[in-house]
C-alpha cells in the first residue's frame, strides 16, 4: 500500500470515531441513574451537597453544554475528572491500560501458537482422531463461557493442586520498577528473573481463559484453510518434485493457509477486548475491563466514555491491520 | 559424631517448634477503593481501608460505643460547642507532630465551600451543622455547631485527622494517591485495581484507649487485594493466598466451614430489607391490606432457607443493635389466615394480584418473599430491573403507579436519624413509599434537636410504635455480614460498622 493510500485510510477513521464519540456521550448520558445519587447512597447528605456535588461533576450544565465540553476535554486528552476518583480520567485509565494490554498479547499468543499448531494437525491427520478431538474441543471452547471455565481453572490449579495462584498479577515482596508497565518486560528488565516467572504464573490462567475461545475459532479457520490449500495443484506439484512433507506443509500450504487465520486474529483482538472484562473480574486482574465495568454501575459518565472512545480507536485500528496484513500475505489484494 | 548429629538435629527441631512471629497478613476484599483521601470520597470500602492508615478523633467500640481515639477526652460544653483534648505524643508517620491544628484543617477542609482544590468535600454532610473549628491551645479544639445536633459525636468517627502540612504540601491531587495519617499502618504502595500495600507505623501511639490492646499493630505487613468475583475470593482463602475475606457468598459458607484451615465469622450488619408499598394508591393505601401483606410473609422460613439463617427479622426498619430501638415492638407473625381475614375486611374476599419490582441482585429473595405471601390471597409476580432504574422509577411516589419494591437501606452510625428519617418522614430523600403521617413527622423533628439522650430515644421508641401499627412497609430482615478467615487470623472480629481495622490483628504459624 502507498504512503499516500494508507494516509486516506488514516483520515477515513476520523469521521467514524467522531460518530463514536457522539454515540459514547448521548448513549451514556441517556442511561437511567444519576451519578450524585449513586455516590451518596443511603449516608446523610443535604440537598446543598448535592448541588454542590453536581457543580463538581459538570452536571448542573444542559446535556449540550456537557457535549461540547466533552469534546473540548476529550481534545486535551485529559478527559475531564472522573466522579469517583476524584483525578483526571487519562491518569485513572493509563494506569490501568497495562494489565490488560499485557493480558490481552498473553492470550493472543496463546490462541495463536494452539490454535495453528492443533489446525494444521487436524487438516493433516483430516478424519483422524486428533482432528475429531480437536473439532470437539474447539466447539467447546466456542461454546464455554470464558467465567465459568475461569473459575474451573482455578478450583483445579489453585485449590486443589496449589500449583498457580488463584488471582492477582505478581507477588507482593517488593516494587517492580515501571518502565513499560508489562511486568513480564518490566521484571526481566530490573533483571529478577524470580519476578519474571512469579508474573509469568499469575499469567498463566487468566490468559488461557481468555485465548481459548479465539484459539478455537483458529484452529477451525486455519483447519478448513489448510484442509483447501493441501487440494490445490500447487502441492501436488511440489510433491511431484519430490519435496519433504515438512517443507510443502509449512512452507507452500500453511503460508496460503494463515491469510485467513492471520485476518481472523486481528479482528478477534478486538473480541479479547471486551473478554478482558468478564476475565479481569474473575481473576482480579487489574485491568482496564474491570475499572469500566465498574464505571458503568456507578454512572461515571468521564471515566466510561473515555474508555469506550479508546476501545473504539483500538478496535478500528485492529481492522485496518487486518486489511494491511491481508494486503501483506496476499499480494493479490489490492487496497 | 554422633553427638554432633545429635546437637544438629535438635537445633533443627528446635528451630522448626519455635513459633515465628508471622510478619504478612493479607486480605482479599471485594472491591477497589477508590481514593486515599478520607475527604474526598463517599465510599464504605475506602472508609473501611482507610481506617488503618488515618485515625479520628473519636472511634467506635465492638458495641458501638463512641469513645476517645486521638482525642484524651471527648466532652460536650453546650447545646452547640464539644471540646476535644488530643493525646500528647501523637505522630504522623513521618514523624511531624499531630496538633489541634491538623484537626482543625481537617475539618475545615470539609466544611467549607470549594475547600479542596475547588471542589466542595462530598463528606460535607457527615460532619452536619459544624460551622467552625477553633484551636483552643496546641492540643485542645472545640467543634462550635450552627444549632444543636445530637448526633454529632457519632457521625464523628467517619472523618479522620490528615496532616495539614503534609495536604498543603501535596495538594488534592496527591492526596488521592499518598497517605500520611497517625495509623496503625503506614502506606508502602497501592497498586490501584490490585492491592493496596501497608507497614507497621513504628511510632503509632497505640490506639484508642478504651479499646484494648493499646499499641503498635501485630503484623508486619498488611496487603489487602482486590478481588471482585466471590468464587474467586473464596477459592483464594481457600488456597491459603489470604487470611480473611469480605462478603463471603452463602453457597460458600458450608465449604468454608468444612475446611480444617478456615472458618466463618459473622457479625449484625447495619443494613434493614424491607419492601415499599404504595401508601398512595390501592391497594396498599387502606392500612388493613399493608398488614395483611406483613403477616403474609414467612420471614423466619427465607431467612433459614434463602439467608443460611444469617439473618434477624425486623419488627420495623430499626436494627436490634441501634440506638432508640423500640425491643417492646416484635416483627409481624406468619400468619395467613389472619392476613386473609384482613383483605376481607379491606374488601378483597379473593386476594389481590400485585407486582414487586426488584434488583436483579435480589431476584432470589424477592421471588421467595412472592411466592410465601401467595397462601393469604396475595398473587405477587416479580419483575427484575437494573437498580439505578429502578430509583428512578420510584423515587417520586407522586409521580408512579408502581406497587412494590423490594430495596435495603444501610446505617452505618446505627442511630434512627440515618434511617428512619431518610425512610418514611414525608417526602425525605429515600421515602419511595410515599408513607406520610403528621404524628410521626413531628417526633422525628423534635428527636432532631432533643439533646437528652434518653427523651430522644423515647421519641424515636413512639414512632417506631406508629410505623408499626400503620405498616407503611413491609419489614423483612437485617442480614449479617459475613466474613471467611483462616484459623491463623486471631484477634480480629468483623465490626458492625462494616470497616476491616487490623490494629489487633495477627496471623499465627
Amino acid at each position: 500500500m502507498s504512503p499516500l493510500r494508507l494516509a486516506e485510510r488514516l483520515l477515513q477513521l476520523i469521521p467514524v470515531l467522531l460518530g463514536i464519540t457522539v454515540i459514547v456521550f448521548f448513549m451514556m448520558s441517556l442511561t437511567p441513574g444519576d451519578p450524585v445519587e449513586l455516590m451518596l447512597g443511603d449516608a446523610r447528605a443535604t440537598p446543598e451537597l448535592r448541588e454542590s456535588l453536581r457543580r463538581d461533576m459538570g452536571l448542573d450544565k444542559p446535556v449540550h453544554e456537557r457535549f461540547v465540553l466533552f469534546l473540548g476535554n476529550a481534545a486535551s486528552g485529559e478527559f475531564g475528572m472522573s466522579f469517583h476518583h476524584r483525578r483526571p480520567v487519562s491518569q485513572v485509565i493509563w494506569e490501568r491500560v497495562p494489565a490488560t494490554v499485557e493480558l490481552t498479547l498473553a492470550s493472543m499468543t496463546i490462541a495463536l501458537v494452539a490454535g495453528i499448531l492443533l489446525g494444521v494437525l487436524a487438516a493433516v491427520r483430516r478424519d483422524g482422531w486428533i482432528d475429531r478431538v480437536a473439532t470437539v474441543t474447539s466447539l467447546v471452547g466456542v461454546s464455554m463461557p470464558g467465567f465459568w471455565f475461569g473459575i474451573l481453572l482455578i478450583l483445579l490449579f489453585a485449590v486443589t493442586l496449589g500449583i498457580l495462584p488463584a488471582s492477582g498479577r505478581i507477588d507482593y515482596a517488593g516494587e517492580v520498577p515501571f518502565v513499560t508497565g508489562l511486568l513480564l518486560v518490566d521484571t526481566l528488565l530490573a533483571g529478577r528473573l524470580d519476578s519474571f516467572l512469579d508474573a509469568l504464573r499469575h499469567l498463566i490462567l487468566p490468559a488461557t481463559t481468555l485465548g481459548l475461545a479465539m484459539a478455537a475459532l483458529l484452529m477451525r479457520v486455519t483447519r478448513s484453510a489448510m484442509i483447501e490449500a493441501l487440494a490445490q495443484d500447487y502441492v501436488t506439484f511440489a510433491e511431484a518434485k519430490g519435496l519433504s512433507r515438512a517443507r510443502i506443509l509449512f512452507r507452500h500450504a500453511l503460508k496460503n493457509a494463515l491469510i485467513p487465520t492471520v485476518t481472523a486474529a486481528a479482528i478477534e483482538t478486538g473480541t479479547l477486548l471486551g473478554g478482558n472484562m468478564i476475565v479481569e473480574t474473575v481473576f482480579g486482574w487489574p485491568g482496564l475491563g474491570r475499572l469500566v465495568v465498574e464505571g458503568i454501575f456507578t454512572r461515571n459518565y468521564p471515566l466510561v466514555q473515555a474508555a469506550v472512545l479508546l476501545y473504539a480507536i483500538t478496535y478500528v485500528l485492529l481492522n485496518l491491520c487486518a486489511d494491511l496484513l491481508y494486503a501483506t500475505f496476499n499480494p493479490r489484494v489490492r487496497l | 559424631m554422633r553427638h554432633a548429629l545429635m546437637i544438629v538435629s535438635v537445633t533443627l527441631i528446635g528451630a522448626l517448634g519455635t513459633p515465628v512471629a508471622a510478619a504478612e497478613l493479607r486480605i482479599g476484599y471485594s472491591s477497589d477503593i477508590t481514593t486515599l483521601d478520607p475527604a474526598n470520597h463517599r465510599s464504605r470500602v475506602t472508609e473501611g481501608v482507610i481506617h488503618n492508615m488515618y485515625d479520628a478523633v473519636v472511634t467506635r467500640t465492638d458495641d458501638m460505643k463512641v469513645v476517645p481515639e486521638i482525642a484524651q477526652s471527648f466532652t460536650q460544653i453546650d447545646a452547640t460547642t464539644y471540646e476535644a483534648k488530643i493525646r500528647p505524643g501523637i505522630k504522623f508517620h513521618d514523624g511531624s507532630a499531630l496538633t489541634a491544628e491538623d484537626v482543625k484543617y481537617t475539618f475545615d477542609r470539609l466544611t467549607k465551600d470549594n475547600a479542596m482544590g475547588g471542589q466542595t468535600s462530598p463528606r460535607k454532610s457527615l460532619v452536619g451543622p459544624l460551622a467552625e473549628t477553633i484551636v483552643v491551645d496546641p492540643l485542645t479544639v472545640r467543634f462550635k455547631l450552627a444549632n444543636p445536633w445530637p448526633i454529632f459525636s457519632a457521625y464523628l468517627p467517619f472523618n479522620q485527622v490528615v496532616s495539614k502540612a503534609f495536604t498543603e504540601k501535596a495538594g488534592n491531587a496527591g492526596m488521592a494517591t499518598q497517605a500520611m495519617g497517625s495509623g496503625p499502618y503506614k502506606l508502602v504502595e497501592w497498586r490501584r485495581g490490585d492491592a493496596l500495600i501497608m507497614e507497621r507505623f513504628a511510632g503509632y501511639y497505640g490506639g484508642a484507649a478504651d479499646i484494648p490492646p493499646v499499641g503498635p499493630a501485630k503484623v508486619d505487613r498488611v496487603i489487602v487485594r482486590v478481588i471482585p468475583e466471590p468464587a474467586s475470593r473464596v477459592a483464594a482463602l481457600l488456597a491459603g493466598e489470604v487470611d480473611l475475606i469480605d462478603e463471603l457468598p452463602h453457597h460458600a459458607i458450608k465449604q468454608v466451614e468444612a475446611n480444617a484451615r478456615t472458618q466463618v465469622l459473622r457479625t449484625n450488619g447495619t443494613r434493614s430489607f424491607f419492601i415499599d408499598l404504595n401508601n398512595k394508591k390501592p391497594p396498599f393505601n387502606d392500612a388493613k391490606v399493608r398488614q395483611a401483606a406483613n403477616h403474609a410473609v414467612n420471614r423466619q422460613l427465607i431467612i433459614d432457607r434463602i439467608l443460611n439463617g444469617l439473618a434477624v427479622p425486623l419488627a420495623t426498619l430499626i436494627s436490634p443493635d441501634s440506638y432508640g430501638y423500640n425491643a417492646a415492638l416484635k416483627p409481624y407473625a406468619h400468619d395467613p389466615a389472619r392476613a386473609k381475614a384482613l383483605l376481607a375486611e379491606a374488601g378483597h374476599p379473593n386476594g389481590v394480584e400485585v407486582t414487586i419490582d426488584v434488583d436483579n441482585a435480589f431476584k432470589e429473595q424477592a421471588e421467595a418473599v412472592a411466592a410465601s405471601m401467595a397462601p393469604a390471597g396475595f398473587k405477587v409476580s416479580v419483575r427484575l430491573w437494573e437498580r439505578t432504574a429502578l430509583t428512578d422509577m420510584w423515587k417520586d411516589p407522586d409521580k408512579h403507579d408502581r406497587q412494590m419494591q423490594f430495596r435495603s437501606w444501610g446505617d452505618g452510625a446505627l442511630d434512627p436519624v440515618g434511617i428512619f428519617v431518610p425512610v418514611l418522614k414525608s417526602k425525605d430523600r429515600g421515602n419511595f413509599s410515599g408513607y406520610s403521617n403528621a404524628e410521626v413527622d413531628k417526633l422525628l423533628t423534635a428527636a432532631d434537636t432533643e439533646m437528652d439522650v434518653a427523651k430522644r430515644s423515647k421519641l424515636y421508641e413512639d414512632a417506631q410504635a406508629i410505623i408499626h401499627r400503620e405498616a407503611p412497609l413491609i419489614y423483612l430482615w437485617l442480614p449479617q455480614d459475613v466474613y471467611g478467615a483462616s484459623k491463623r487470623l486471631q484477634g480480629w472480629k468483623p465490626s458492625p460498622r462494616g470497616i476491616i481495622k487490623l490494629h489487633d490483628a495477627s496471623v499465627q504459624g
